[in-house]
């Protein structure tokens, strides 16, 4: 019988009283290398910003195509573009931000047992920001290439009577500085989405309380659109439509703001009552995975949110815009102008939710795969699980889409009425906007079911 | 209930004892890897049974055939019950999975509650997916959880519960729907000496003591010792099997 090996006792390792940039830097690398943490661990935060830099070098790149007319009817359309934008610059940074969440979230386990070892919290926020930003820079280099295959598409685009042509190229300096800017908004959400590891691993660890939105929230929300709505109200008296753009641009950024800050909190209270009626498991896992953090369920939608709010503001427009009469001259094509517009608006925010939804909801998938299949394990039905993940995502969606499309004629009521006597197409391109909305969100939620499939399919790694 | 040859390897008298599950000529291949190699097993009713051996030796294997987690590449596994036998390896995916949620439960090494859900929920949620109204279902889980020192403690969420605390959950969790067989995968591999003690004593006087089997797989021998029975195994198949005299149950 051979002796047990004898294993010697570790020598004391010096360590060095202060770490250097080094050190993060290649535990960083370390931790983001696919190897080390499956190759959908990285695909999914790549994909998510390579969609947010070429959605945001095209719509960019359109708006500034407008610089080209220097007459007043082109700073109109300036006018138009940059409020066009700002509608889906709000969207690009919610899914920029979830992505760059995303990447922090999948590390959070990681990252809270280095602290836990004692790793310094500045080696835990230099390692953070700079994985993101590996992920977002070479997301942002395939949204580069992504954006050149749409340019085509986009050249065919009329605006003012002609295809927006060579007019949409931009110069490679723009591009650098669009793809930093997605780099750079990827640091910034992973320092602040780091916060919480950095003051209490143990809190990120252990999943302990549900987080209580306060209810001033709401009265806040009430204020403002009240305020909002007073101040429509008084856009019949202006003459100049500069004013009355202006008016409807602030009017917007106050809703939005609104939306945000009353979304989560009208989210969790519907989760809480639906926990107290929830009569099956797929109602009672639903309502309490949104209860659990309804500032993230707020998140997957709000694209919807924005949709719903473009829907409405656009169809008012360009309802009332028919309504006018036909218009000469520079002007002689706003009214089929401002619909390109609006539906582009549309389109690119449908993109932004179907891509929010299969994304957060790949990646929450696989968070929890040891869950799902233990869960499997214990005989719960696919079926099941999928109707719980489908309805944590459906009910918020509701509620959201709703309650912003409200929202929305409450702030622009003297409009919306006007809208809905002379042209009451503009009513069925609101309903037609949210049913395509909602529909995307489904599609986007399907896709993720081969996921949840291949977790289940394949086990072993997880249990 | 059919029956099968005594073990040679087990006392006369263990053979008399009815079968609840019986494993035959079971096979499994991963690759060129022989994780059960032509093995067989009876599990009897009231019996607690240590599943032990090194890594890869088909350990986790063989708990999932009887689980009807997976299907064997050859043999059946068949359960016993007052109404009839059923050979698991034929059903489809849905059946196995029905007859997981009615007959069988299961402990996991890490709990693996539902964090959003309280405790009373992870419980109830194993009895409401069986179709009983959430009432009925959280008067039931409330009940087993009182039985297992966890009363008072119904609202608490995983995140807030001990190690101790979330196994005993999950051992409510695993037999609130009255499952004839209980599959516990190193139930106490996360807890500390102490509490893994207890945990033991809970899962096999609510298991064992109410005549239901019991089948731990462990590398704990101080839990292995806790069984009345202990199957090592190696490359697949079963090296010894032997009941200790002076085991719990």
């Amino acid at each position: 019988m051979s002796a047990a090996p004898v294993i010697p006792a570790p020598s004391a390792v010096a360590t060095p009283s202060r770490v250097s940039l080094r050190v993060p830097l290649r535990l960083a690398w370390m931790l983001a290398r696919p190897t080390a943490t499956g190759l959908s661990a990285v695909a999914l935060p790549i994909t998510a910003f390579a969609l947010v830099t070429a959605l945001l070098l095209t719509v960019v790149a359109g708006g500034l195509s407008f610089l080209r007319w220097q007459d007043e009817t082109g700073q109109l359309y300036l006018a138009l573009a940059a409020i066009a934008t700002a509608l889906l610059v709000v969207p690009l940074i919610t899914l920029g931000g979830s992505a760059a969440r995303l990447s922090a979230r999948r590390r959070d386990e990681r990252l809270a047992t280095l602290r836990l070892l004692g790793a310094p919290a500045s080696t835990v926020a230099v390692m953070t920001v700079a994985e993101s930003m590996m992920l977002a820079a070479v997301g942002a280099l395939v949204g580069i290439l992504g954006h050149l295959l749409l340019m085509p598409l986009v050249q065919l685009i009329p605006f003012r009577g002609e295809p927006l042509g060579g007019s949409v190229w931009m110069g490679p300096a723009t591009v650098a500085l669009v793809a930093t800017g997605v780099v750079v908004l990827a640091a910034v959400s992973a320092a602040l989405g780091l916060r919480k590891i950095v003051i209490s691993p143990l809190g990120v660890r252990t999943r302990q309380e549900a987080p209580k939105l306060h209810w001033l929230r709401a009265v806040v929300a009430v204020a403002v659109v009240s305020g909002v709505a007073m101040v429509m109200g008084t856009l019949g008296s202006a003459g100049d439509f500069a004013v009355v753009v202006v008016v409807l641009g602030v009017g917007f950024a106050g809703a939005l703001g609104v939306l945000n800050l009353a979304g989560p909190w009208l989210i969790g209270v519907v989760a809480r009552r639906q926990v107290r009626s929830a009569g099956t498991p797929e109602r009672l896992l639903a309502a309490r995975q949104v209860l659990d953090s309804p500032k993230d369920a707020w998140r997957q939608v709000s694209g919807v949110a924005m949709t719903s709010f473009v829907a409405v503001f656009g169809g008012t427009g360009a309802a009332l815009m028919s309504a006018a009469g036909p218009l000469e001259g520079s002007e002689r094509f706003l009214g089929d102008d401002v619909r390109t517009g609006v539906l582009i608006t549309i389109v690119a925010s449908f993109l932004m939710v179907a891509c929010s939804v299969g994304v957060t909801q790949s990646s929450l998938l696989l968070d929890r795969r040891d869950l799902y299949v233990s869960l499997d394990r214990l005989g719960m039905p696919v079926g099941t699980v999928n109707a719980a993940r489908s309805r944590a995502v459906m009910v918020p969606l509701l509620v959201v889409s709703v309650g912003s499309a409200l929202a929305a004629v409450v702030v622009v009521l003297p409009l919306a009425g006007l809208a809905l006597i002379f042209a009451p197409l503009s009513v069925a391109v609101i309903l037609g906007c949210l049913a395509g909305g909602v529909g995307l969100v489904v599609l986007g939620l399907r896709a993720t079911r081969p996921v949840l499939a291949h977790i289940l399919r394949t086990p072993a790694s997880a249990l | 209930m059919t029956t099968t040859p005594p073990d040679p390897l087990l006392p006369r008298d263990h053979a008399t004892v009815p079968v609840v599950l019986s494993a035959r000529g079971l096979t499994k291949t991963y690759d060129a890897t022989h994780a059960l190699a032509d093995l067989s097993l009876d599990l009897r009713a009231g019996e607690s049974v240590a599943v032990m051996g090194p890594s890869g030796g088909g350990k986790t294997t063989l708990l999932h055939c009887l689980a009807g987690i997976i299907t064997p590449d050859a043999g059946q596994v068949v359960l016993h019950t007052g109404r009839g036998t059923t050979d698991i390896a034929r059903l489809s995916d849905g059946e196995r999975s029905a007859l997981r949620r009615s007959t069988f439960g299961f402990v996991f090494q890490q709990g693996l509650l539902i964090p959003e859900l309280t405790a009373l929920e992870n419980v109830a949620v194993a009895l409401m997916l069986l179709g009983v109204d959430r009432a009925g279902a959280e008067h039931s889980a409330a009940q087993w959880l009182a039985a297992l020192g966890l009363g008072g403690m119904e609202d608490r969420r995983t995140g807030q519960l001990s190690g101790g605390q979330a196994q005993r959950v999950a051992i409510a969790r695993a037999q609130v729907t009255g499952a004839a067989v209980i599959f516990a995968d190193e139930p106490t591999g996360a807890l500390d000496s102490g509490t893994s003690a207890e945990v033991m004593d809970l899962l096999l006087r609510s298991t064992t003591g109410t005549g239901k089997t019991l089948v731990v797989v462990t590398h704990d021998d101080d839990v292995a010792r806790r069984c009345a029975r202990t199957v090592r195994l190696r490359d697949g198949r079963i090296v010894s099997d032997s009941l200790h005299a002076g085991a719990a149950a």
